[in-house]
């Protein structure tokens, strides 16, 4: 035979990267999903970009102190604190009917009230009584003869420190699953289908059988899967890659601590997944005689990947390390979907292959 | 390189559609594989191609097996047309050209070379959806020649073509078969190729039924007819001389005498010219469908009759 293997699988590839390539479709497409990826990180930054905006009233001048430590506290948890003076209770309670300020302080010591209005979350609240009352504290700590370095000391006693258990309690880290879920769903089921389609129509029009008088079938199914799979994988990273850049560059979401073997891992991961369903796609689409019946034959890939996704963004992002989630991110079926959130829940042993 | 097949068969679950085909196709000589649609020509070529394997019988080039890379070697053109619509004509060509095996310069200048042949010189980095259905068919046609292949085998290439494009494909395949190629073209339009055609191979029902040279065929057939144009001798005396010669017809001034295969016309011609003037005559060689059904016999319908014939008005 004049030609190896593997350089009619690069030709057969290369085809259908060139094909590709030169289509106007398929370049809006990846432009589009570069800019989906730009998306993904920056739309949500900016919607959460306008900081929290408290407006504390207080009946006469408030103890500096007090404002003092709802700036600090405002610092560490992103929001701004406004104060407003009012002369008297009712003009307090008034300024909350309105909705002119989430809370309004009397006073600290003995007898003082928080009035909270109704649309204030209960952190705000809880953190002006809180300020309030370690101000009054201090103040009768100081009554009862402390030196200040003491009552320092005992203000300083941390609180128990807090780790979460099972579920994921960080909403970002199960954010970056979810999006990585419809990211690696969708790009499964895309490829899988643009390679199911790829072999229909060569065979509908016969061209397989040209080809095939001059390669084995295997060099055109290893060429088809690869060329129409490279393709896929671009699109994914044209989507992932500005996804991750924005992510990694700082942002609201604390990705997990991972290594790039991490990184590594779950993403040979998703390529070995892929490379399995291009195959299984490659292969139902060849039962077909015409383009328009790929969506029947590969029916039995599309409920596996769907139920697969199912699993993965409703139990996996839940309960990352349970059993379930563990052997689902070991069965090859449904492993390219599961085990790349399980990664971004930061919760995957390093030995986990083991 | 001599192409045969030897007592193909193949089987479709219950249907059998080859059932011991014997085929020869000589280099230098433009072989038609003729018969009805679903006589077997198609599984036929597609086993001969190695995209079906036969359930019995042999694949023979040069009197040894066909091997893959022999086949590197040959071009292929299905009866179902397919191009890569979004590539261009020269990308396609350079494209099989390459997967037959030639390097990718070699196969860009065999691109040109054959689409100026077929003249689409001007369309090289036309993409195939844009050309008309003509050209688009050309352009087919080079994806089986473009790696100048020993062997080609051609699917139906006449079917929707009009006469002009019939000659010019003509022209192109008699180019092939000068330089010493071997070249099988299929047709159930038997009366259509029976002018192209130097040797047939007839198929019905998954067997060969007839094969050989065209001429020789027509000519040694039993339905000779030799029309004598002998005005005002109504005499049949001389007729006698010549057993089995039976008159089918006495319209006007016009005898018209149907000969067994063992009577030289020549010599009845004589005959007639030594007993009255003869002002015409003719001889009326078969057609190919008249020859396909004798062979066929009783086997052929009507149907079939009309399919041969008349194949682009009956299948348009």
């Amino acid at each position: 035979m004049t030609t190896g293997f593997w350089a009619g699988v690069r030709l057969v590839a290369g085809r259908a990267i060139a094909e590709a390539w030169a289509s106007k479709s398929w370049r809006i497409i990846t432009a589009v999903s570069v800019l989906v990826g730009i998306a993904l990180v920056v739309v949500p930054r900016v919607l959460a970009d306008d900081t929290t905006e408290y407006t504390l009233a207080t009946v006469g001048q408030a103890p500096p102190a007090l404002l003092t430590a709802l700036e600090a506290a405002g610092a560490a948890g992103e929001f701004e604190v406004t104060v407003r003076t009012v002369p008297d209770a009712q003009a307090a309670e008034a300024l909350l009917r309105d909705g002119d300020a989430d809370a309004a302080l009397t006073g600290v010591g003995q007898g003082a009230i928080l009035y909270v209005s109704e649309r204030a979350d209960g952190t705000f609240p809880a953190l002006v009584s809180q300020a309030a009352l370690a101000l009054a504290i201090t103040d009768q700590l100081a009554q009862a003869g402390l030196s200040p370095a003491e009552i320092a000391r005992v203000q300083a006693t941390p609180p128990p420190e807090q780790v979460p258990v099972g579920r994921v309690a960080d909403e970002g880290r199960a954010g970056v699953g979810f999006v990585s879920g419809i990211l690696l769903y969708l790009a499964l089921i895309l490829t899988g289908t643009a390679i199911a389609t790829a072999v229909a129509t060569e065979k509908s029009s016969r061209i397989s059988e040209v080809l095939l008088t001059a390669m084995r079938p295997t060099q055109l199914l290893v060429g088809t899967v690869l060329g129409v799979g490279l393709l896929g994988l671009v699109q994914i990273a044209a989507i992932g890659i500005p996804a991750a850049i924005g992510l990694a560059s700082g942002g609201g979401i604390d990705l997990p601590a991972a290594t790039t073997g991490d990184i590594l891992l779950a993403v040979g991961w998703f390529v070995l997944g892929l490379a399995l369903y291009a195959f299984v796609f490659a292969a139902l689409g060849a039962l077909v005689d015409k383009p328009t019946e790929v969506g029947a034959a590969t029916m039995p890939a599309n409920i596996l990947l769907v139920a697969s996704y199912m699993f993965a963004v409703i139990v996996t992002i839940q309960d990352p390390n349970g059993a379930a989630s563990t052997t689902a991110s070991m069965l090859p079926v449904s492993a390219p979907l599961v085990m790349p959130i399980r990664w971004a829940s930061g919760l995957v042993p390093t030995q986990a292959g083991a | 390189m001599v192409l045969e097949a030897r007592g193909l068969t193949h089987s479709f679950g219950e249907r059998l559609a080859l059932a011991g085909v014997d085929l020869t196709v000589r280099p230098g000589v433009l072989t038609g594989l003729l018969g009805p649609n679903g006589a077997g020509k198609t599984t036929l070529m597609r086993v001969l191609l190695g995209i079906i394997d036969p359930d019995a019988g042999e694949v023979l080039l040069d009197g040894r097996p066909v091997q893959f890379a022999d086949r590197q070697r040959w071009g292929y053109m299905p009866q179902e047309r397919g191009l890569y619509p979004a590539m261009t004509a020269g990308g396609q060509l350079t494209y099989f050209a390459r997967v037959h095996g030639l390097d990718r310069s070699t196969a860009q200048e065999r691109a040109r070379a054959l689409l100026a042949e077929l003249g689409l010189g001007d369309r090289f980095d036309s993409k195939a959806e844009q050309l008309s259905g003509g050209m688009q068919q050309r352009l087919q046609l080079g994806t089986a020649l473009v790696h100048d292949p020993d062997v080609i085998v051609l699917d139906e290439p006449f079917a929707g073509l009009d006469p002009v494009a019939v000659e010019e494909l003509t022209v192109t395949l008699r180019a092939r078969v000068a330089a010493g190629r071997t070249v099988l073209l299929s047709s159930h339009q038997l009366d259509l190729v029976q002018d192209l055609c130097e040797e047939i191979v007839m198929v019905d029902h998954g067997r060969t039924v007839l094969a050989g040279p065209v001429a020789q065929l027509r000519a040694a057939s039993g339905r000779r007819q030799l029309r004598l144009g002998m005005p005002g001798h109504d005499g049949r005396d001389w007729l006698a001389a010549f057993p089995g010669v039976v008159v089918v017809d006495e319209a006007a001034d016009a005898l018209r005498l149907s000969l067994p295969p063992d009577v030289d016309a020549l010599a009845v011609l004589d005959a007639a010219r030594r007993t009255a003037p003869v002002v015409d005559f003719g001889l009326d060689l078969p057609t190919l469908s008249q020859l396909f059904l004798a062979a066929a016999g009783e086997g052929s319908d009507a149907a079939d009759a009309a399919s041969l014939s008349g194949g682009a008005e009956v299948h348009a």
